[in-house]
């Protein structure tokens, strides 16, 4: 047997569900379900939006949660396909983290064009 | 004393005769403070000499009688028949493991798993006999005493699915140990197991179910040792890569 | 001839979950990514709108209120709770806090993760409030 990189994208993982743990529940009601009920309306307008977005410590958070809840998920469900009986283990990982590639790259480019 | 009629439902495989294991019941009068173990000893003793299964020390430290009882993996010895008000027990052999008579299951894989983990002190420094004792502060002993109370009983791998699915993993038991001592403050040896232990087989291969952890008739917790050393082997492991790391 | 003869029991590689209780909550445990997957996507679409301008980010937030944006939403919140207690209830098993002699006990540690949970969403909730 031999030493395995598996390493990486579990910190990434470990790291992502500790950061979710704490913000997922109120962002998914923030960003989710408040514009629903009405609420927040004037945080969530693009005025607002555009000026809060705009600021780069904010840009810098927001890039950190979104990195690492996509490399969580895509470690996850890398899982999640073995526990399902899919045992293409390279092949899900490689569109797994190709996935999360880009949705880090997408989330790095609209905040620095915002 | 009180006596109750216990069903015990044994799945019974007798390699010479039979091309696959069949329930058989036995009606066990037992008495009220029994366990598994001496419902089982009864039938052996009173009943059908034929069936086969492990015990030894009847008190919860051998860890040989570990076996399946209505489903979840248990030692016989610690299974008190009072816990069963339907009288009716279902007896299996460790789930996971080929079965190699009645109750008896092959433990060849775990065997070798554990020692392929090194499970002893690799010392820091030899010492002679003059030099006297390795020294350890009861702090240090603490770091890893819970590990230490593993009895190989093997209920954790019969209910470990990952370990089900794919036998190359290795496994709850033999993984804690070598935590046990790679936190052994005696020890250097966390990298002459990293082969094993950090290989995609080792510690990668959990998936942190926790279902070891659930069952451990010692609660040695198991799936916490597995995610404490992927910590510490991943550092390892990135820090490898460091100027002046060792890879 | 060898009399050996070693029985094994097939498990199914596509539904062995379904064979005991706790192996269902681990899955929908591990199931709680694919929301995660499928929220940072939607987030990630409202970022790129938010740059393309104002029309477009009405689109986005039109599309959120939808029924089927709320629906989504409201299942995803749902496994974001499933996320963060079993990630919490878990948290003692992976950091085991030595001092001196002693652990420091399970309950302290979660107790304290809730307590920061609580001030993250209070801080979160104050600023889409105030902001």
């Amino acid at each position: 047997m031999a030493r395995s990189a598996k390493a990486v994208p579990w910190f990434l993982f470990a790291a992502g569900g500790t950061v979710l743990s704490f913000i997922l529940p109120v962002m998914i009601f923030t960003t989710g379900i408040a514009p629903a009920l009405g609420l927040f309306t004037d945080a969530l307008s693009y005025d607002t939006m555009s000026a809060f977005v705009g600021n780069w410590l904010v840009k810098l958070v927001l890039f950190g949660i979104l990195t690492l809840a996509c490399w969580h998920a895509a470690h996850r469900l890398r899982v999640c396909a073995h526990d399902f009986g899919i045992r293409a283990d390279t092949a899900v990982a490689v569109i797994l983290y190709g996935l999360a590639t880009v949705g880090t790259a997408t989330a790095a480019l609209a905040l620095v064009s915002i | 004393m009180s006596e109750r009629t216990i069903e015990l439902e044994v799945l019974r495989y007798r390699p010479e005769q039979d091309q696959e294991p069949f329930f058989q019941t036995y009606k066990v009068p037992c008495e009220e403070e029994w366990v598994v173990l001496d419902a089982l000893n009864y039938v052996k003793e009173e009943m059908d000499r034929t069936l086969s299964y492990r015990w030894s020390c009847h008190m919860f430290v051998c860890g040989s009688c570990g076996m399946m009882i209505d489903g979840e993996p248990k030692l016989a010895c610690k299974a008190f028949l009072k816990d069963y008000p339907t009288g009716k027990i279902r007896v299996e052999p460790l789930s996971n493991f080929p079965i190699e008579r009645d109750l008896v299951v092959v433990l060849d894989d775990f065997v070798e798993k554990l020692e392929s983990v090194k499970p002893y002190i690799i010392p820091k420094e030899e010492r002679t006999v003059e030099q006297g004792e390795y020294l350890q502060t009861p702090a240090q002993l603490k770091a890893f005493k819970q590990y230490t109370l593993c009895i190989n009983c093997l209920c954790c791998y019969a209910v470990c699915p990952q370990y089900g699915l794919d036998e190359s993993f290795v496994g709850p038991a033999a993984l804690a140990l070598a935590h046990r001592y790679n936190m052994d403050s005696r020890d250097l040896g966390r990298a002459a197991r990293d082969d094993v232990v950090a290989a995609a087989e080792g510690i990668w291969h959990c998936s942190f179910v926790g279902a070891c952890s659930q069952v451990c008739p010692k609660d040695v917790d198991p799936a916490g040792a597995i995610q404490q050393a992927k910590f510490a082997h991943g550092i390892d492991y990135l820090t490898s890569f460091l100027p002046g790391g060792k890879r | 001839m060898n009399p050996r003869k070693p029985y094994v029991r097939p498990i199914s590689k596509t539904s062995w979950f379904m064979t005991q209780s706790r192996y269902k909550v681990y899955m929908l445990h591990e199931i709680s990514s694919l929301f995660v997957a499928i929220y940072s996507a939607i987030l990630i679409i409202g970022l790129v709108r938010l740059g393309e301008g104002e029309a477009a980010w009405q689109g986005w937030l039109d599309a959120v209120t939808s029924p089927i944006g709320v629906i989504f939403h409201l299942i995803a919140f749902v496994f974001a709770l499933i996320h963060t207690t079993s990630w919490f209830k878990a948290v003692p098993q992976a950091m085991r806090i030595q001092r001196g002699e002693e652990i420091v006990p399970g309950k302290l540690i979660v107790g304290a993760h809730y307590g920061v949970l609580a001030a993250v969403s209070l801080f979160v909730l104050i600023l889409a409030g105030v902001a």
